[in-house]
Formats: C-alpha cells, structure tokens, sequence
C-alpha cells in the first residue's frame, strides 16, 4: 500500500470528526429547549436561571461557546454535565464498555448467522431453502427493533423464563469472578439476539448475492474443473463474496448504535444509548456532544481499518 | 472447533440459565402468601428490596433541585425537619416539637438529640441553618421561590434549637420542612464547597434509614440499612436496590416476574391485571417524592384575542367531557376535578364550586352569542365578532407533552364536535416550558399543575399575576386579577386555618368564573409491589422506611 495514501487517509480523521463536532454542536444549540428549564424543574425564579446559564456559559454568543467548546475538546476535556456536575467524559468512558459489549456481539452474531443463511441461500439459488431465507430476511429486515424487543421480553423472557428481563446484571446478588461474568452473559443474550436479528437479514442478503457472483468467475470454475468438492469450491467464493460485507461493516457499526439506542431502552440495559436518550431529553448538551464524538470516532476509525482490510485481502485493489 | 465453540456457548447459556433459575422468586401463582396477607403480617428483618425506577437520577443531593428522579431515589439518605403523614399534617422528623410566636413570624423548632450523620458526626442546629441559608434558599428552587423573600433569620440559640423569623406571618412553613422539600445536609460536608459539584452529590453523606452504598451511574444505586438510625427499630430491611428501568412495560413485567418489587406507576391499561394479581398488592395515592396533589388543567392563553372573550373559554369548558379524561386516558386513577384546588388539601379544597359542566348546548349557544356561526355541521366562522375579520376559522392549538398526547387528541375530539378546529402540537418538555412561559407562543395546553402540600406551595404560581414571566409552570394563562392577588397575599399571612380555608374558597369561586384555566382531572398515581413484601408508605419517599420482604 502506498504510504502516502495512509498518510492522507489518517489525515482525514481528525477534520472530519472535528466537521461532525461543530456540526453537531451548531444543531443542538439551535434546537428548541432550554437545558436550564429542564435541570432546574419547577418553580425556579428567573435569578435562578439566568445564574445557571451564566454557570454553564450558556448566556455567551454561540459562536463564543463553539470557539471554547472546541479548545476544550483540543485539550481532552469534554466538559462538564449539566445535570451531574461531573465530566462529560468520564460518563461516557463509563458507558462505552456496556454499549461495545452489546453491539459486538451483536455484530458478531449476526455476521456469523448471516453468512451461514447466505451460504445456504446463495448455494442453490431459487430453491425452497434460499426463498424460505429470503422471506425471512426481508421480514427480518422490515421489523423494527424495538417491536421485536418487546416480542422477545414477553415471549422468552417473561413466558418461557429463559433470560432475565432488564439490567445488566442480578440486583439481588453480588457476584465475582465466573459468576458475575456468566450473569453478565445472561443478561447480554437476549437484547444481543434481537440487536442482531435486524443485521442477519443484510447480512445473509450480501452474502447470498456475493456467492451467486462469485459462482460465475472463472477461478471457480477452474476449481469445479480440478475436482474440488462442493464444500472447498464455497470456501473459494465465500472469499470473494465476503468483500462487500467488510464494505459496509463501518456503516453497520453506526447502525449498531441506532438500534441499540432502542434496546437499551426496553431491556435497561445501562449502555451510551440510553444516556444518549435521557441527554437528549435534559438538553445536557456536554454529554450529548461526547455521546456524538466518541461514536463519529468510531464509525471513522472503522471505515478506515475497513479500507485498510479491504486492499489487505484483495491484492488486486490498489489505492492511489 | 467450531462445534467446540458453540457447545461452549450454549453450556454457558444453559448454566447460567438453570442457576438464576434457582435464586429467582416463585413464578406468578406461585407465591406464598395471598392478596393482602402480608400488609398486616409481623415485619422481619433482613433482605434487599429492589425498587424500579424510571430514570438515572445524575446525583443524589435532593436539596439542590426539584427534579423527581433525584428525589425518588435519593430521599431515604436523608431526612427533614417534620414528615408529612398520610393526610399532609405535619409530624416530628429530626425536629421533635415546635412552637409558633409572633403570630406567625417566628417558628422555634426543638431537634433531636440522637442523630448521627452516616459518617459518625453528631447532627445539630448549625447543619439546619447551613441546609436553608447555603444550599436549599440558592439552589432548592421551590424553597428559594417560596421562602427567599419573606425568611428574615435563622438563628441557632443552641445545638438543638433553631428559629426561622419571617419579615411578615408566614403560614405554610410547617409543610414546607418535610424531606421532598426541605432534605438537611451536613455542614461539615458542603461547607466551603460549591453545593452542585461537591462529590458527595454521587457519595451522600445523610441522616435517613438507609446509608448509601454504590452508584452505577444509568444501572443502579445500592442503599444500605442504617444500623444508627434515631427510629431504632427501623429500618427493616439490609437493603434497597434501585434499578434504572426507563420503560414501563418492562419494569412491570419486572414486577410481575420478581425481578423488582416495587414499582411508582402502574401504566392505565394494566391496571385491572396488577389488581387481578395475587403476587402483587397496589395503593393509590396523590403525593409523589417530585410533587403531590397534581391537577391536569388545561391552560387557555389570555393575551390572545379568541380566548380573551370569557365566553368561548366558558364555551370550551362546557364542551368537554372530564370524566372520559378520567376513563380514558387515566383509567379512572383519581377524579374528575372539582375545585381548582386538589381534594388532596382538603381544608383548602372547596367544595361545590360552579365548574362548567360538560354540556354541548351551552357551548355552542355561547360561541353563537359571541359570533362563531356555525354552518352545515363543520368548523365555526366569525361573523360580526369586534376585532376578527368576518369568515376566520375558529381554530386554537394545543400544546402538551408527548406523554400527555392523548389529552390533546380527547380534547380535538370533543371540541370538534362543537365546531372548534384543535390543532395539537406535541413537545418535549424543555421545549415546551420554553414556548409556554418564555415565548408565550400558545392558544391552549395542557399541564400536570402539582398543588403540593399547601396551596401557597404550588396554587399561588398559578393565578398570582407577579408569577406572569419566563418562568416554567407558574401563570400559563396570564392571568390577572388584583382581588386574586390580594387574597392570595393575605392567605400566605393568615394563621389560623379556618381563615385561610374561607380565603381559598373565595378565591376558587372567582376563578371558576374567569375560567382561565380548566380543570379536568385530580390525578392519582397506583404504587405496586410484591406481596410477600409489605410495610410500606406508598405517599413519601421515606416509602421504604419500615417496609420488609419475606424471602
């Protein structure tokens, strides 16, 4: 890989996240509602609240704020929440990991069942298998996931008892060691699985179209034609046909964010969706803004090993 | 490998399954006890009682703000003055008694002399006058909003007597010291400190039944039996446990399934299943750790032409149909509103004030008197109506809550049927406060006007004409009528109660005649809990104080 393109390409990094940051600071200032009004609640007098704004530096011209925002974040200081009086970063860093947890899994999940629908889809394309698999996808696809959340608690988790229904871990007990690791795992299952459901569906799509192409080139024929079984010559293909997956796994990565927001909610899980949720709702706009940085990071970091893999495992692509 | 892996992973599914099967509660039907067993059965001691809370409380300081999620969890840390019991009287807290001089401009309060902090420090006086002077009169915004102007002094002649003196008579103080609004924190913890970043917000140091524990910030907060506690038989309980649960159904079927035991609200439409529930005993009450005796009242904005007429606010009163509101939309939890001022006061509560009764003819025969003709069964015009080009529309907007939305689609429904065009417009909280109180930018909404324990805490704000302004939930309607202030000026001063009840009622009776608000339902909220738990205080947050579990 030409040095020079990793260069510019790691270059990108830090302008377009800092163009995600003004952008999403610019937006959330200019949407309706007053962070004070809600921190404050009922009854406050008007002293009150403009002491309070005076406090948070919110009574200065936005571009001022923007200007101070920005040379805050340059030095590693997200500020302060509004609403607990502790750094912003600190809530998100606590967060994160419960938020990685779920979508990782989810991601990876739905990666592996995916790929193994597609497989059987894309293998015999047209018979009962693949349309059964195709249906099923595209409602997969068309059920939103809070709806299914809901399913899920009521059907698995309340009726047949299999999973707990809400939190991360047993209020009742402390556990340690294995214990609490495989209570975390317990508790993780369920809103893994139905993060995941929603992705197995593209999943199995791209993988089953990524087959089918790969079936008509000429290396696999070539493969048929030295004798391989049927089972190697789809090791070949699948190959081929798992580029466009990695393709696509940066946005994913920011589709897995979107979704969790809602499974958090349902199954209370304490992950960044949820505190993005109730940050949206207090207006604690420190909080929201390192919410929005960390994920744009993340999304941007993917996307850039994603290109960086892509060249990696197909030779013939070459960047300029 | 890869069958390796996944028997791997479904042996651990599978363990863990099978041992929390083993630690979990019975499942529903399969409860020791039946309904109401346990509410007169003997306390034991021990065990942890998990509580479902709706939101991530941020800090646990209840005296640096109103906000109800920081109220509900954080309120057994701490303690107030006097307690609220069941009816709103007030009763000996970390005061033990109190005397009132001066007619009403001096209050003395005699503290107890057994109380510790949660670190061991003895509890005194000079942390009474720290809490209201440092903390609650800057930051506590109802206090500061209620006592800031007319609190003089608070002196401190010993270490277990504290005077608060008033520049006038003040009479609501004694129900204005209880946890939810007057929480005492210690001196020796926020002295020189700024109250809002101090850390023990997140690590409290108080004097209530229960000493904090942990806080996993968006998961849970932990609470602990306090073994000192001045009540020495109580606390019951090792500890309480509030789990963050932001959705309802699932914190009941939480509930129902004993992952928690406790919950605040049951939502409408479970209501009768809970009921039904032998594993679960419910109570319904109008005081709640954020605010108590809460009406949903729509506002009518004054300052805009169509609703300056009191007619066509009489004309919209009489054409809704509250006691839908109460069936429909709060599955008939609480009232169909009889006074302005809710039941819940009810020395202050009048009794058989003239509210507009739902009647459809005499809506439309005033808006027909006032010139909104109506043709052909659809929207009314205006026809010869001083001020209003002839042929406008009678069309208002109607603001509320998401979580109010069904008031909005119930009130276009029945305003409909008289002619009137309602256009809803739903907002979240922050925004809405912003476009009702600062911008004033409304024809009608809908709010959950909390009365607190005294009207003076939460009535006042709503028709006193000097609470006109920016600020949230004080006069939406704009509202002005210098006899109402009056009244409400010589309330505040008057000490026997029995005038400040004839006072109320007058005022009462001429708002009911100015209509600028209407009055659709005293609320009520429905706790529910597990019912091999019992002892609980379903109106405070001190909820738990002597609550127990069977295991």
């Amino acid at each position: 890989m030409d040095p020079r393109y990793l260069l510019r390409r790691l270059g990108q990094v830090p302008v377009t996240v800092a163009a995600i940051v003004v952008m999403t600071f610019v937006l959330i200032h200019l949407a309706p509602g007053d962070p004070i009004l809600a921190l404050a609640g009922q009854y406050g007098d008007t002293a009150y609240y403009a002491e309070m704004r005076a406090k948070f530096g919110l009574d200065r011209p936005l571009p001022v704020q923007l200007v101070t925002y920005l040379g805050n974040v340059a030095r590693g200081d997200l500020g302060t929440s509004f609403t607990t009086g502790r750094p912003a970063a600190s809530i998100v860093a606590e967060r994160l990991p419960a938020t990685i947890l779920l979508s990782a899994t989810a991601l990876i999940v739905s990666s592996m069942v995916g790929v193994a629908m597609g497989t059987v889809a894309g293998r015999r394309p047209g018979r009962p298998a693949d349309v059964t698999l195709r249906v099923g996808a595209i409602c997969g696809y068309a059920t939103p996931s809070f709806w299914l959340a809901q399913l899920a608690l009521i059907s698995l988790a309340f009726g047949a008892d299999l999973f707990p229904i809400q939190g991360m871990t047993d209020a009742r007990r402390s556990l340690t060691g294995i214990g609490s690791l495989l209570d975390v795992v317990h508790h993780l299952a369920l809103p893994a699985l139905v993060l995941a459901a929603s992705e197995v569906a593209l999943t199995t799509r791209l993988a089953r179209t990524g087959l089918i192409e790969a079936g008509r080139g000429e290396y696999i024929r070539a493969a048929r034609a030295r004798g391989l079984s049927e089972r190697r010559v789809t090791r070949h293909a699948l190959r081929t046909a798992l580029l466009p997956l990695i393709t696509v796994l940066g946005g994913r990565v920011g589709m897995f964010f979107a979704g969790a927001v809602l499974v958090e909610i349902v199954f209370a899980w304490p992950g960044l969706g949820r505190l993005l949720l109730g940050s949206a709702q207090t207006r604690d706009y420190p909080v929201l803004l390192g919410i929005f940085l960390v994920v744009s990071l993340g999304v941007v970091v993917v996307n850039l090993v994603t290109d960086l893999l892509y060249g990696w495992l197909d030779p013939r692509i070459r960047y300029q | 490998m890869r069958k390796l892996v996944t028997i791997a992973v479904c042996a651990a599914l599978g363990l863990v399954a099978c041992d929390q099967g083993q630690q979990r509660r019975p499942p529903p039907g399969a409860g020791p006890t039946g309904p109401g067993t346990t509410a007169t059965a003997e306390p034991v001691r021990g065990g942890t009682l998990v509580v479902g809370i709706s939101s991530d409380p941020g800090h646990l300081n209840p005296a640096i703000t109103t906000s109800g999620a920081t109220h509900t969890a954080s309120e057994l840390l701490y303690n107030g003055l006097l307690a609220l019991d069941e009816e709103g009287e007030p009763r000996p807290e970390l005061a033990t008694d109190w005397d009132v001089e001066d007619n009403g401009a001096l209050y003395r309060f005699h503290l107890r002399d057994d109380v510790t902090w949660h670190d061991g420090e003895p509890f005194t006086s000079a942390d009474v006058k720290f809490s209201f002077e440092e903390v609650l009169l800057n930051f506590h915004a109802r206090t500061r909003a209620s006592l800031s102007g007319v609190l003089d002094t608070i002196e401190t002649p010993d270490d277990h007597t504290v005077e608060f003196r008033f520049t006038q008579p003040y009479a609501p103080l004694l129900l204005q010291l209880d946890v939810t609004e007057a929480p005492i924190v210690a001196e020796h913890i926020y002295a020189g400190t700024d109250p809002q970043e101090n850390p023990a917000n997140t690590d409290p140091v108080g004097t209530g039944p229960f000493r904090f524990g942990s806080y996993t910030e968006g998961s849970e907060i932990r609470l602990e039996r306090n073994d000192d506690y001045f009540e020495r038989d109580l606390p019951f309980l090792d500890a309480v446990v509030m789990r963050v649960i932001p959705e309802r159904a699932t914190e009941l079927l939480a509930l129902e399934r004993g992952e928690v035991d406790w919950i605040w609200n049951v939502p409408g439409p479970d209501l009768e299943r809970v009921r039904n529930s032998p594993d679960i005993d419910t109570a319904q009450t109008a005081s709640n750790p954020g605010g108590s005796n809460c009406i949903m009242t729509m506002s009518f904005n004054l300052d805009r032409p169509v609703l300056g007429d009191v007619r066509v606010r009489r004309a919209i009163a009489h054409a809704l149909d509250r006691q839908r509101f109460l069936d429909q939309i709060e599955f008939g939890q609480g009232h169909v509103a009889e006074a302005p001022i809710s039941r819940g006061i009810p020395w202050a509560h009048a009794d058989g004030v003239d509210i507009p009764e739902f009647d459809r003819d005499e809506a439309a025969r005033l808006l027909d008197e006032v010139g909104w003709r109506q043709q052909d069964g659809g929207p009314r015009v205006a026809q010869g109506i001083n001020g209003i080009e002839d042929g406008t529309p009678l069309r208002i907007d109607f603001l509320a809550f998401p979580t109010f939305a069904r008031y909005g689609e119930l009130v276009r429904e029945q305003l409909g049927a008289v002619g009137i065009d309602v256009q809803l417009r739903p907002l979240e909280p922050p925004v809405f406060a912003d476009t009702v109180f600062a911008q004033d930018d409304f024809d009608t909404n809908v709010i959950s006007y909390c009365n607190g324990p005294d009207p003076e805490i939460g009535v006042r704000r709503m028709y006193d004409s000097s609470q006109i302004g920016d600020v949230p939930f004080t006069n939406a309607a704009q509202y002005r009528n210098a006899e109402v202030d009056r009244l409400f000026e010589e309330a505040v001063r008057a000490i026997d109660r029995d005038e400040r009840s004839d006072l109320y009622r007058q005022i009462q009776e001429i708002v009911v005649q100015d209509v600028p608000y209407m009055w659709l339902v005293d609320s009520r909220s429905t706790r529910a809990w597990r019912a091999d738990c019992g002892g609980f205080r379903p109106w405070t947050g001190h909820f738990a104080k002597a609550a127990f579990c069977r295991e």
